[in-house]
């Protein structure tokens, strides 16, 4: 609200102004400019010195100088908005100024140049809100402008790139037709009828079992359906590729049930008559399409579960109850009534879905066989030697515009009306249970179901301790002993150590950024709050190959270069887990009321002490589960960081993968089943805390 | 500390939402240590009107004072005021001691003195010994008891009531508001009171403004309102009332008001408008009196024939609504006395003295 004519509260004393200011100028002073030839990870004192600011250009003398211009402003209490103006504009111009020598120069900006930025947007906050934005209040203008240059640095311009690359040949000339001749090209509209094909049926058998284990869980009698509730744990835990590994451990060529057929119907098999023809060839069937649509409904199942159930457990019992007195039966009352309630839910979870695997990358890589997709079709064009970056944007954009419109789809017509409300009022009545013969065939399936994901995950952790899987079934340490006991610099403790190290990192920052958005999404009303609305639909929405091409297309080249650095493995595992931190943080803001908020304010608390004093502790559950949620994604993820890491930087699933690709499937199901065991131990640990801390809770109101 | 009280005046202030007005120039003053009610239905800009005085809602236009000093422009946090909220804003994971002494611990006071202070607040509100209590463990009414305590705490220059009663069952209501008012008076803190309950209004009200569509209708002490509504909303929000079209005639020194066939003699009033014609009267039911039907059929009536409708036992009263030509009306009569039947023809006798006359040309303008 920049048009009313508010008057700072005078919160900022004269330290907030110096001590930006001081951090600029030691940035400027003792940090490299530009960026150092092989990362921060890696420098002689040499290369430090000659890429300190007034060691690299003369032009940069001009910014210590115009800084300490600003410094007089912390004491002075100029009359009226003056002092505002003035922070404003010199802060903004000399933003500009480092900026413009940046592109002028062609140089990469260095942690040095990338704090004195950093600093400059903070004393432009400082001006702004002393110009009455969010009515002088200092804290949410700083706030706010971090997180939309935030969104504009790290959304909006590598998406800009995939457009850029698109729309323009090499020269930056305008190619209106470079996006029409890669969609027409050969093959193209085979791959995106592929992804279609699937992402639908995936979505609609994920959607009807995910509404039968929901329908289980909550409504069926027999002790099965306490085991659904955790069951979904595990894919949360397991990244998304493993799954597709056990399948093949399980239906490949040489996989188990392969082997087991041929025992009995393949030549001189069991059932066979001497010289008779065999039943059944080994054959690679699980390959293609089968393969990659059970691995996603495997994983992709709980999702729709937790959509559905959390809808039905909302369902108000007396509704049924109302039915079941008018003489319906249990079917009409399930098919009349409570189906119609659970819609909304339903049509979620099939558009949830439809993103997701649309989106999947780790599958299709491993099951794919001929089956291409667009995410793997995008990997391929710029992995190798093909380097087809137009061709990877081209399909990104197909595949960004796809999951856009879903999400459009999803969040106007089924998102906003599926939120559960807790209203606190309790429910009267009585669940209905299920129809007797309903229930009977739910057991079956749903035993069945957890019969083989329990074989899955039980042939993961084996898959690492026989010699050959489907040649040699001998039990060995070997492939473990490889991956772990030839020191900290080979086999796998570098990228697990580097996975640990990223997410360990990246979890609170995409937690802290995610939990300030929601806050400002929930709570604040400005001007360029759109920015920050779309920023987050993109957040949601673009598939992790996307990210990929996009970070590789932006941070390649000055004047943000950070391909090949830990940074961008850091920031890609941020915003890739960003989502949780932000629904989280959206979810407990909306349950915690604004008079709280306002209260402290009256207190005479500003806003930077209610969010610590007030806001922060209410908040605590939801962002440790945040974070620790963050981590796990951080830890799992492979669609965009396989983009990212290099040698230097690999992580543990982009090593996983490389091991699958080499034929070291022992190996890469050792590290998978490893990596499972940690997260399920982290999982239990966090859930340990924070359940601990439940009880206290709740012990103390009684 | 009377001394301290401060005069709180809001000068053509109006707010808008989009292009919701929620406030519409509005230009009043709170007099120095009174306690003023807003009154009003639900959704008129009470609760707006009283965040505009808090700081938590910035005004559209139009300036805001706190005796000289001008606070349009200062923050919340900034302006002094202390604020009751309807559903009492506790701060769920501190005690109350920690609720209380938070304002005290923002403005960096010495831990035993924040101790004393907390202790004095909650001695004012009977909640003394409660220090340690969390907020969930507290009943309602002495969750609000202690948020009236941290509103007081810092001494405010200004104290914000928004509907402090409404989550609070109607028995405990009553000694509540006696206490809020008598902790106010006590403390000469300058207050505003927000609710939509006009019983509460006129029992804790030094005055009483109505409001209506944002703006307002009419303000004054709670006797002057009752007995004098400038309008027919005013006449009907205030108290109970019957709102009924009449006609003013006659010359000075014989006038009289038709209600219908009925004729009152209202002669000797010297409050009614000078010029003739048609005018509103609100009939206060403790002025009405019903009796069996007369036999005799004058030919001016003096009482208002009509029939029994409905009739409800209230313990103390009998509730009657009677038809009348000229509308429904609403009445009430000692149980000790004789119950009339549903059906029934009664006569509704008038008093004269205490008819209310609201003028025809200005029933809807908000007075000024
Ligand atoms: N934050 C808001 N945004 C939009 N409209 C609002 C907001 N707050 C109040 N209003 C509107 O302003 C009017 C007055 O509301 P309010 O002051 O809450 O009424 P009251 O407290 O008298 O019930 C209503 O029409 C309401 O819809
Ligand atoms: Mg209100």
């Amino acid at each position: 609200m920049m048009d009313t004519d508010w008057r700072a509260p005078g919160e900022i004393g004269p330290w907030v102004i110096l001590s930006w200011v001081l951090i600029a100028l030691g940035a400027y002073g003792g940090l490299p400019w530009v960026a150092l030839e092989y990362g921060l990870g890696d420098f002689t004192p040499d290369e430090w010195l000659s890429a300190l600011g007034w060691h690299h250009h003369r032009a940069t003398f001009a910014l210590p100088l115009t800084i300490a211009l600003l410094t007089p402003l912390a004491w002075g209490r100029a009359s009226g908005r003056l002092r505002g103006w003035l922070l404003t504009l010199s802060s903004g111009l000399i933003l500009i100024g480092v900026l413009t020598f940046f592109l002028a120069t062609r140089g990469a900006m260095g942690l040095g140049a990338g704090v004195v930025v950093l600093c400059l947007t903070a004393l432009l906050a400082v001006g702004f809100s002393e110009l009455g934005f969010q009515r002088g209040d200092c804290f949410i203008a700083g706030a706010v402008i971090f997180v939309v240059t935030l969104v504009v640095v790290f959304i909006f311009f590598p998406v800009w790139q995939i457009f850029r690359h698109v729309l323009m040949d090499k020269a930056g000339a305008l190619a209106p037709f470079t996006f029409f001749r890669i969609i027409t090209s050969f093959g193209v509209g085979r791959v995106i009828g592929n992804t279609l094909l699937l992402a639908v049926s995936v979505a609609t058998a994920t959607t009807i079992c995910g509404l039968i284990f929901a329908l289980y869980a909550v409504r069926a009698t027999t002790r099965l359906r306490y085991l659904i509730r955790i069951f979904y744990i595990l894919p949360i835990i397991t990244p998304p590729f493993v799954v597709g590994m056990s399948l093949i451990l399980l239906f490949g060529r040489a996989g188990m049930v392969n082997d087991a057929l041929v025992f009995l119907f393949g030549p001189q098999g069991l059932f066979i008559p001497e010289g008779g023809a065999p039943l059944f060839e080994r054959s690679g069937y699980i390959y293609g399409f089968t393969g990659i649509f059970l691995a996603q409904v495997l994983s992709l199942t709980p999702v729709s579960y937790m959509v559905i159930s959390g809808m039905l457990a909302s369902v108000n019992p007396a509704m049924e109850e109302a039915s079941l007195t008018m003489r319906a039966g249990r079917w009409e009352t399930l098919w009349h009534v409570t189906l119609p309630l659970l819609r909304p839910g339903i049509a979620n979870a099939f558009l949830l879905n439809l993103i997701s695997s649309a989106a999947d990358f780790g599958n299709p890589l491993v099951l794919g066989g001929e089956y291409d997709v667009l995410s793997t079709e995008i990997y391929f064009s710029i992995a190798g030697a093909q380097l087809d970056f137009a061709k990877a944007a081209g399909l990104g954009l197909v595949l960004l515009t796809l999951s856009l419109t879903v999400f459009y789809i999803q969040k106007r017509w089924v998102g906003e009306r599926s939120y559960v409300t807790v209203t606190g009022v309790e429910t009267a009545g009585n669940v209905t249970p299920l129809p007797k013969g309903l229930q009977r065939s739910m057991t079956l399936f749903v035993g069945v179901w957890f019969l083989l994901v329990g074989v899955l995950y039980v042939s993961i952790f084996l898959g690492g301790f026989v010699k050959q899987w489907g040649a040699d079934y001998t039990l060995t340490l070997a492939h473990h002993l490889e991956l772990w006991s030839k020191g900290f610099s080979s086999g796998a403790w570098p990228s697990f150590i580097h996975s640990l190290l990223y997410a360990l990192v990246a979890a609170p920052l995409t937690t802290l950024v995610g939990v300030l958005v929601a806050y400002i999404l929930t709570r604040k009303q400005f001007l360029g709050r759109g920015i920050i609305d779309f920023g987050t639909v993109l957040i949601f929405a673009i598939p992790g190959t996307v990210t990929g091409v996009a970070y590789i297309l932006a941070f390649n080249t000055p004047p943000i270069e950070l391909t090949g650095t830990a940074a961008i493995l850091i920031i890609t595992m941020a915003i890739r887990a960003m989502p949780v931190g932000i629904r989280g943080g959206m979810s407990a803001l909306s349950q915690i009321s604004t008079s709280l908020e306002e209260a402290s304010l009256l207190q005479r608390a500003g806003s930077r002490k209610t969010i610590r004093f007030v806001l922060l502790p209410l908040l605590k559950p939801t962002i440790i589960s945040s974070m620790a949620y963050s981590f796990i994604r951080a830890m799992t993820t492979v669609s965009a960081v396989i983009f990212l890491a290099t040698a230097g930087t690999d992580v543990a699933t982009t090593y996983i993968l490389s091991r699958v690709e080499s034929g070291d499937t022992g190996v890469a199901v050792a590290y998978g089943s490893v990596l499972i065991l940690t997260m399920l131990i982290f999982t239990l640990l966090v859930q340990l805390v924070t359940g601990r801390a439940r009880t206290e809770r709740q012990t103390r109101t009684h | 500390m009377s001394g301290t009280s401060l005069k709180i005046s809001l000068e053509k202030v109006s707010k808008l939402f989009g292009k919701v007005c929620a406030i519409n120039t509005v230009d009043i003053e709170f007099a120095p240590g009174a306690l003023t009610t807003l009154l009003g239905p639900s959704g008129c800009g009470k609760t707006t009107l009283l965040r505009l005085v808090s700081g938590l809602e910035p005004a559209t236009s139009g300036r805001i004072w706190f005796g000289d000093e001008e606070v349009t422009h200062l923050s919340a946090t900034r302006r002094d005021v202390g604020m009751v909220f309807q559903s009492y804003a506790l701060f769920p994971h501190m005690t109350v001691a920690q609720n209380v002494g938070y304002g005290l611990k923002i403005l960096n006071a010495a831990a035993a003195d924040i101790a004393a202070r907390v202790k004095e607040a909650l001695e004012m509100v009977a909640m003394d010994g409660f220090q340690r209590r969390f907020p969930n463990e507290l009943s309602g009414g002495q969750q609000q008891r202690v948020a009236v305590a941290r509103a007081m705490v810092l001494r405010p220059k200004v104290l914000l009531f928004d509907e402090p009663l409404s989550n609070i069952d109607s028995k405990l209501r009553r000694s509540m508001r006696e206490d809020i008012r008598r902790l106010q008076q006590a403390s000469g803190i300058t207050a505003i009171y927000v609710t939509h309950d006009q019983a509460e209004a006129l029992a804790v009200s030094d005055e009483i403004i109505i409001m209506r569509q944002g703006a307002i209708e009419q303000k004054g002490p709670p006797q002057s309102l009752y007995h004098r509504p400038a309008t027919a909303f005013v006449a009907n929000f205030i108290g109970e009332s019957n709102v009924v079209a009449a006609e003013l005639g006659g010359q000075s020194g014989e006038r009289w008001l038709a209600i219908g066939e009925t004729y009152l003699d209202v002669s000797h009033r010297a409050d009614l408008p000078v010029e003739n014609g048609p005018v509103q009267l609100s009939l206060r039911p403790e002025f009405i009196e019903i009796v069996s039907k007369e036999a005799a059929d004058e030919s001016r009536r003096t009482a208002l024939a009509g029939t029994i409708v409905q009739s409800a036992y209230m313990g103390a009263v009998y509730e009657y609504a009677i038809q009348t030509p000229v509308g429904r009306i609403f009445t009430r009569a000692p149980a000790t006395g004789t119950r009339f039947q549903r059906h029934q023809p009664v006569d509704l006798r008038i008093q004269p003295d205490e008819v209310i006359v609201i003028p025809e040309s200005v029933p809807d303008s908000p007075a000024a």
